[in-house]
């Protein structure tokens, strides 16, 4: 799959705001020092990524998960990165089922609404929530896919 | 109540179209606790994970670890090059702060073959840096 250099660049914008709230305030930073930090900060994903593939790998797994990730940080001598990343991961894990919890809420209050035609709407809006969640994909069957 | 519609928002940038958010996120992601979920947009970083010939799939958990670790990587070198900077006395990081943190942070090896090579003939194209990436293992 051909990506355009321009997609695997990580938006500039939020690359300064995350620069700049990480600095001290009065502190600038030059076009060339922003642009570099983002480009290290694409290779860092590339490498992590990399990295966390063959733990993968050696699992067995087609799939890449978080601990995948954590062991590649580890792997990469970034320990400090650790805790900071499996809170924001118990923090993502909880918002994931609170929001899983209010669509299938939101379903219930639906079907009680009206039982035919809501049914068959609702039964589309799940088939696009099941595409977008990967999630979903790991527990059911892996699939190949083109790269 | 804020987290719910700020986690939605997360979903949305994943699919959005190619992921082109030229448009800065409104407000950073937090849950109830105050933690910053993520501010890169998970659809940008799925796209570098896939750029990987290697990599068949990634969890949603794992694409958002890595974006939140990249932000990490970010907050992190901006500190280290910015003691450079102090020493120097001046308030503007610049390029060769980078270059300094670069070569005296133990963790940041990995940015010296790569992005000294890459970033000095001002390359665009990341798909050089994927191959380059052989050099690592």
């Amino acid at each position: 799959m051909a990506e355009r250099p321009e997609d695997l660049n990580l938006p500039n914008a939020v690359i300064t705001r995350i620069i700049k709230e990480a600095l001290p305030d009065g502190v600038n930073i030059s076009k060339e020092a922003r642009s570099a930090i983002s480009r290290a900060a694409s290779v860092f994903v590339l490498y992590a990524t990399s990295c966390a593939n063959n733990f993968a790998m050696k699992g067995k797994r087609k799939t890449l998960n978080a601990s995948d990730v954590l062991s590649a940080m580890e792997e990469m001598e970034f320990q400090r990165f650790i805790t900071p990343l499996k809170e924001a991961l118990e923090a993502y894990r909880r918002e994931q089922k609170g929001k899983k919890e209010a669509s299938e809420q939101k379903k219930k209050d639906k079907d009680k609404k009206t039982d035919s035609e809501e049914q068959d709407k609702s039964r589309d809006d799940d088939n696009d929530e099941d595409e977008e969640r990967l999630e979903e994909e790991e527990q059911n069957e892996e699939e190949e896919v083109d790269n | 109540m804020a987290a719910a519609a700020a986690g939605s928002g997360i979903t949305r940038e994943e699919e959005g179209p190619g992921g082109e958010a030229a448009a800065p996120q409104p407000q950073a992601p937090t849950n109830t606790s105050g933690t910053r979920l993520s501010r890169l947009p998970l659809a940008r970083v799925k796209a570098l994970v896939k750029a990987d010939p290697d990599v068949t799939l990634a969890g949603q958990e794992a694409i958002f670890i890595l974006a939140r670790a990249a932000e990490l990587f970010v907050e992190t070198i901006a500190k280290d090059a910015y003691c450079c900077a102090q020493q120097g006395k001046r308030k503007t990081l610049q390029r060769r702060d980078l270059d300094n943190a670069i070569e005296a942070v133990d963790e940041f090896a990995f940015l010296e073959v790569i992005c000294k090579v890459i970033i000095l003939q001002q390359s665009d194209s990341l798909l050089a840096y994927i191959n380059l990436l052989g050099i690592l293992d």
